[in-house]
Formats: structure tokens, C-alpha cells, sequence
């Protein structure tokens, strides 16, 4: 069965720090300019900003962005750089609650 | 999959892209995703993919690589099934639905969607010297490749231009080390949407950070020895020696399509588009830089050249080609974000247009500046300047949706307004308007109504733009109820869509419990107004809420709540968990649930235990810190 990764008891509840819509706007504002990945301290892999917003928003994930999401531990190193305001940690707390669902947290 | 289109045989499709920037694949790739067995073709003339154009500066100085410019993965259009044409589109026969490209060839359509962009203006043609190597027009993935080649041989570069195209080049060429002088023509910095201070505040940052600035300045001739740039003469006499002379004069939306029509398209600075971006000319829609929109607050009609707008545009029109609902966002006022090094600069709205009729307050502390213009209470226009960027997005929904800023006039003027809080207070609000008075809510009755008509109010349909004497293309009698601009104000129906909005918002902590998708499961929530499950509700009261007070609050304040559900007529009849039974997984946790109303009133321990996320974390922290010590 579907767990949420945060705790399988029955009053399990996952809040995010944006809702989903707002997830969802905040991925078509980006602008791609990869000022995020450059701050951010747990990026390892090259992945590519493109890639990344594609599978946060939706469709299956790939290894290395599931990589990269699990190394993302919410610093919020990200989200001062971002020229537009927008916020990564938001869309990578989405991502990691997609991952979780799709399987991926086993 | 079935290839549906072979390369050499087609002649029409149904759905036909002209150009492939960032609208026009945002709309292919939508389009395919509402509609998926309709052929799909996308014309354009650029030799490559398409690309994040905001980030082509952060290209040219070296910190992105090429593959890092996608704006798609690599292999989309082809994954996506759209149908690539490298082609130059020359006529549109609207009348017999067609279009001819190069060569004479003609190709048929059903729904047509110019996404042609914009060119850049440039210098003037008469300018002397303007052909001369080294100067350059930023606007293409050429010229920043051109730049970019160049950039380790230049000492000295000139830019010209007053925007914020501008100055982002001008920042860029700073980090990588560059002598910049910077030409201006006006004697402010974006004279249309920076007041003095801000822009004085710009200008000082940027002469700080070691440009040299010249207001009140134009170039007035390019001055070269053998063939390449050694320096430019200004109108003010000056000699200014450079090896690179960069043109951000702004951009020019390519509209040679609408006059290639055979029917009259309307177009002026762009062409003219109503809210589902329908030109004047039945099937033919447009988008992006080329496209037009009515600004809602000044009703006048202009293209706004930015990422989001073109973005939402390219979705937007293929919700309208493919037949499909519209996204609810709408496209509300003009917002921009952007940073000039250490400076991050957000307006939204038009901060400057209300100088009469708006108040206005400003705050210049600690080396930010910030502006708020409010109408009645309602946010219209706001400028910040500062080291951090405020959620943009959050204060452009506050002015689309028109809430009451009433309470965080401050933390906006402060630049320390906290979204997130602000807007699960509204649903707090709202939901306790249901609760009391068993009503569907709108901002109008949540709020005090306001006693003058409202200058702003969301905008949802502009009307045709067709003329009465073309109205056979369209039957829109409906939107022609908003096309007067004094009746154009409030919609009601529009913040009632609004709530059910927030309904969801609020619903998804309940999904998420039970390993549900939002986003698959939204539709069935539609018609279940369940908000009250897992929405804090406050009792009824005539002060106003502190922020503070709700955790604390909350616990003996619930029966009450509580009893005042059960008594009202708005939860009782509502069809709430039809498909309960689906929820298994939780629903056997909390003992049997077997009927409808049992449901209901087993959401409660949830509610109680977890209602807001600041408690979460709360609760968590507190834990982990005894544990620690």
C-alpha cells in the first residue's frame, strides 16, 4: 500500500510548504537560470533544470533526479538565489512526496 | 503509439503552432496532453530547440552550459508526438483555413496559433557605424553564442538601453570582470515602472557595483578601425573607447503575420487577443511576446514579454484550440521579478498608474525601497527593492483575486508578508463564514462589502474582440455582459469558483493521509464542499484575529465548532465521501466506517490533532528537543 514516508500511523498527515497548484505555477514561472542547483549543497549529479521541473510536476521519475531529491535535505540554500522568488524547497517537498508514492521510497 | 503524420505527406492537422519559443511549445505539449490523438505541427524557422530565454545572460557569462538552456527535455516534440517543420510561414488564408509557406506550399489547419515572438529593435538604422564587428543585439541564442565567444578579449563594453534587459547585461558583464558603461536615454531607470527612489536606488547600486552610468544619454554613432569597434560617440559629446557595444533596446512583437491575412486581424503594438487569446479572426489564436493582452487595471492592451505570462498564454491557448476548460489562474495583472546582483527587484500591478486615486505608501529602510498603492483596501500595485525577493506570485494573486489587505499592510510595506499564513487565514475565514451562515462564501461577504464600486475586481472574460460587424464569428453573447469596462468589476461567480479552489487546497492534507494523488483526485472533489474536515475554524468574533492566537486557541474553541456543524443546514445535506468506501486505508484505522454520516464525524481526531502546519512542526520540535537534553 501507498505510505506517505513520514510516519504510516493512522493520522499521518504530509504539509507541504505551498499547496500543489501553487507548486505547479511556481514550476512554469522558473526560468531555468540554474541559480538553485548552483547553491544548492546536496546537488551531486548534473542534472539539468529542465529534467528536473518535468518530473516534479508530473510523469515518472528518472534515477538520477530520484538521486538528487533523496540527497535534498531542505536547507533552503536555494530559495534566496532565485531571481523570480520562487520556491525550490516547495517543489522539491513535492517531488519527494510524488517519489514516495510512485514507489521509489522502498 | 501509432505515427499518425509521415514526414513528406503532410498537408494539414489540426492543431498548427507557428514558432517554437516557449508558447508555442508550452502549447503543443499541452495541447497533446488534453488532446491526445489530434496531429499536432509546429512551424518555425529557429534552428534550435527551444530554450529558456531569461537564462541566456546566466549562459554568457559561463554559468550554464548549452544542454542547462533546454527548456524541454531533449526529444520532447518527437516523445510528444508534435510534428516539426522547419519552414517560414508567409500568408494565412483565414477564409479557407490555410496557410502558405515558403515556396508556395500550403497547409491546411483547423485551429492556427501565432507564437511568433518578438525581434529585437536595435539601433536605428540611420545610425553611423552600426554594421561595425562588436556590436551586437542581445536577443537571440545567436548573438549571447556571439557574445559569449567574445567576452575574454573585451576590457571595455557599452550598453545601451534602459530596461531590465539592460541592466541584467550590464550586471552580467560585471561578474565576469568587464568595464561597463551604461547608456540611458531618460534620466531614471524604467521610467514606467520604477518611481524616483527606486530608481535612484538601482542606479546607486549599480554605480557601486562599478559601472559607469550616463543618464540622459543616446549613442549617436559607432566609431570602428578596420572593420571592428573601438569606441562610441554620445550625444553628449563623449568619446567612450570599448571592443563591445551591446544593444538591449527593448523588443518588437513580430505581427507580419497579421497583416499577411487575408482577413483583417486586429494588431496594434502586438496582436489583440481576448482572455482565451483569440484574435479577431475565428479559429486563430495567439501567444507569447506577439500577443496582446488587456492589462485589467488600465484596460489598454499590450504584450507582456516575460517567461510566466508566455508560459501561461501557450497553456491557456491550448486549453481554447484543444476545446478543453481553461486553467483557472487567469491572467490578472502584469508581474515581474527579476535581480540585479545583490538587488531583487518585484512589481506587480501597475504601482505607478494610480497616482490620484490610490493611496500610496512607502517604506525606505535598510537600504531596500518599497512601495504599496491601495484602492479601498485592496492591494492594486506594489514595488519592493530589496536584498530578498518577496513571494511574488502570492502578492500578484492578492491583487488578481482582490483580498483585503487590511491587516498586512505592514508586513507587505515591511516586505516581511508570510503567504502561506495569509492565506490559510483566508480559508479560516471563509470557512467560518460557512459554518455560521450556511452560505457559499465570496471575498465580497468574508470581508465587509465595500461601499464604492471596486476599481479592480478579477477578470475573467474580456469578450470577443471581434466588432459587431463581424459578430457571425463568434457567439459569445455571454461575454459580451463584460465588455463594458465601468461594469467590469466584479464578477461574483468568480471568487465562488475561487473557493472551491481553496476547498481543494485545503483537502489536499487529506489526500496525502491516504496515499492519494491530488491531482488525479481533485475532479472528484469538485462538488463536495468537505473544506470544514480539515479547515481550523475560529469562533464567531468581532476582533480582529491575531496570528498568534490560534495554536492556542484552537483546543477550547473546537466544541463549539463542533456544534455549530451539526446545527448548520450547509454540512448537514452534503453529499460528503461518496466514495468513501475507497478510502480504505485509513478508514480501517479508525474503526468501522459504515455509513456516510459515520465518515464525516470520524474526520474529526484528525482534525483535532493535526490542524495546521505550524503545529506539525511544532509538536515535533518540542518532542525532539526533550529527547536531546
Amino acid at each position: 500500500m501507498l505510505k506517505t514516508g513520514f510516519e504510516s500511523g493512522a493520522n499521518s498527515v504530509v504539509m507541504l510548504h505551498k499547496t500543489v497548484p501553487q507548486v505547479a505555477q511556481e514550476l512554469h514561472a522558473c526560468i531555468g537560470c540554474n541559480e538553485c542547483l548552483l547553491a544548492c549543497p546536496a546537488a551531486t549529479d548534473s542534472i539539468t533544470i529542465d529534467v528536473l521541473n518535468r518530473e516534479t510536476l508530473a510523469g515518472p521519475i528518472s534515477v538520477p533526479v530520484a538521486r538528487f531529491a533523496r540527497s535534498c535535505y531542505q536547507c533552503g540554500a536555494c530559495i534566496a538565489p532565485c531571481p523570480v522568488g520562487l520556491h525550490r524547497d516547495a517543489m522539491m517537498m513535492w517531488l519527494k512526496v510524488r517519489m514516495l508514492r510512485s514507489g521509489w521510497g522502498e | 503509439m501509432t505515427r499518425q503524420i509521415k514526414s513528406n505527406n503532410v498537408d494539414s492537422a489540426d492543431i498548427v503552432i507557428v514558432g517554437n519559443g516557449i508558447s508555442g511549445l508550452t502549447a503543443a505539449v499541452e495541447a497533446r496532453r488534453l488532446a491526445p490523438d489530434r496531429r499536432i505541427v509546429m512551424i518555425t524557422k529557429q534552428n534550435h530547440p527551444t530554450i529558456n530565454t531569461p537564462a541566456l545572460k546566466q549562459f554568457a557569462i559561463g554559468k550554464l552550459t548549452r544542454e542547462q538552456l533546454l527548456a524541454y527535455p531533449a526529444g520532447t516534440e518527437r516523445a510528444q508526438r508534435i510534428h516539426v517543420i522547419n519552414a517560414r510561414v508567409e500568408e494565412i488564408h483565414a477564409q479557407s483555413n490555410y496557410i502558405s509557406l515558403t515556396g508556395g506550399r500550403g497547409f491546411g489547419y483547423e485551429s492556427l496559433l501565432i507564437a511568433t515572438g518578438s525581434i529585437a529593435t536595435g539601433l536605428p538604422t540611420n545610425l553611423p557605424g552600426r554594421d561595425f564587428d562588436g556590436v551586437l543585439t542581445l536577443h537571440r541564442l545567436n548573438d549571447y553564442l556571439d557574445m559569449r565567444r567574445r567576452l575574454s578579449e573585451v576590457e571595455d563594453a557599452v550598453v545601451v538601453g534602459g530596461g531590465l534587459h539592460a541592466i541584467e547585461t550590464v550586471v552580467s558583464l560585471l561578474y565576469w570582470g568587464i568595464r561597463v558603461h551604461w547608456l540611458v536615454r531618460s534620466d531614471t531607470f524604467l521610467p514606467r515602472m520604477l518611481d524616483r527612489p527606486a530608481s535612484d536606488l538601482v542606479l546607486e547600486r549599480i554605480r557601486r557595483a562599478g559601472a559607469k552610468v550616463y543618464t540622459e544619454t543616446e549613442i549617436i554613432g559607432v566609431v570602428g578601425r578596420v572593420g571592428s569597434v573601438i569606441g562610441v560617440i554620445t550625444n553628449q559629446h563623449q568619446f567612450l573607447p570599448c571592443q563591445l557595444v551591446l544593444v538591449c533596446t527593448g523588443t518588437t512583437p513580430v505581427t507580419t503575420l497579421a497583416t499577411h491575412c487575408d482577413l483583417p486581424m486586429k494588431c496594434k503594438r502586438g496582436i489583440l487577443v481576448d482572455d482565451q487569446l483569440r484574435t479577431s479572426v475565428r479559429n486563430i489564436y495567439a501567444a507569447g511576446d506577439v500577443a496582446a493582452l488587456k492589462d485589467p487595471q488600465i484596460g489598454e492592451y499590450a504584450p507582456r514579454a516575460q517567461w510566466y505570462a508566455a508560459v501561461l498564454q501557450g497553456r491557456i491557448a491550448a486549453a481554447a484550440m484543444t476545446g478543453s476548460a481553461v486553467p483557472e489562474e487567469g491572467f490578472g495583472v502584469p508581474w515581474h521579478a527579476t535581480r540585479m546582483g545583490e538587488l531583487s527587484v518585484l512589481t506587480v500591478g501597475n504601482p505607478l498608474q494610480w497616482r490620484d486615486t490610490a493611496t500610496t505608501l512607502r517604506d525606505s529602510s535598510k537600504g531596500s525601497y518599497r512601495r504599496v498603492s491601495i484602492v479601498d483596501d485592496r492591494l492594486v500595485g506594489y514595488l519592493s527593492l530589496g536584498s530578498s525577493q518577496p513571494d511574488g506570485l502570492a502578492i500578484k494573486r492578492l491583487i488578481d483575486e482582490g483580498y483585503s489587505i487590511r491587516h498586512i499592510k505592514m508586513a507587505l510595506l515591511k516586505g516581511k508578508f508570510d503567504a502561506r499564513k495569509y492565506f490559510s487565514h483566508q480559508r479560516t475565514y471563509a470557512a467560518h463564514y460557512m459554518v455560521s451562515t450556511g452560505k457559499l462564501p465570496s471575498p465580497g461577504t468574508v470581508e465587509p462589502p465595500l461601499q464604492t464600486q471596486p476599481l479592480v475586481g478579477t477578470l475573467r472574460e474580456t469578450g470577443p474582440l471581434a466588432s459587431p460587424s463581424e459578430v457571425i464569428t463568434y457567439n459569445g453573447a455571454k461575454s459580451e455582459v463584460y465588455t463594458n469596462p465601468l461594469r467590469n468589476t466584479y464578477i461574483h461567480f468568480a471568487p465562488i469558483q475561487r473557493m472551491s479552489d481553496a476547498i481543494l487546497d485545503e483537502s489536499e492534507a487529506l489526500f496525502f493521509e491516504r496515499g492519494f494523488a491530488p491531482v488525479q483526485a481533485m475532479h472528484q472533489l469538485q462538488d463536495k464542499p468537505n473544506i470544514i474536515e480539515s479547515t481550523l475554524v475560529s469562533l464567531p468574533s468581532n476582533k480582529p484575529r491575531r496570528t498568534s492566537g490560534s495554536l492556542w486557541s484552537y483546543s477550547d474553541k473546537l466544541p463549539t465548532v463542533k456544534a455549530k456543524r451539526e446545527n448548520s443546514q450547509f454540512i448537514a445535506p452534503a453529499p460528503i465521501h461518496r466514495d468513501a468506501q475507497t478510502f480504505t486505508d485509513s478508514a480501517k484505522n479508525q474503526s468501522a466506517a459504515s455509513s456516510v454520516s459515520d465518515t464525516k464525524e470520524l474526520e474529526h481526531p484528525n482534525t483535532r490533532i493535526y490542524p495546521t502546519s505550524s503545529l506539525w512542526s511544532y509538536t515535533d520540535k518540542q518532542v525532539a528537543v526533550k529527547k536531546g537534553h
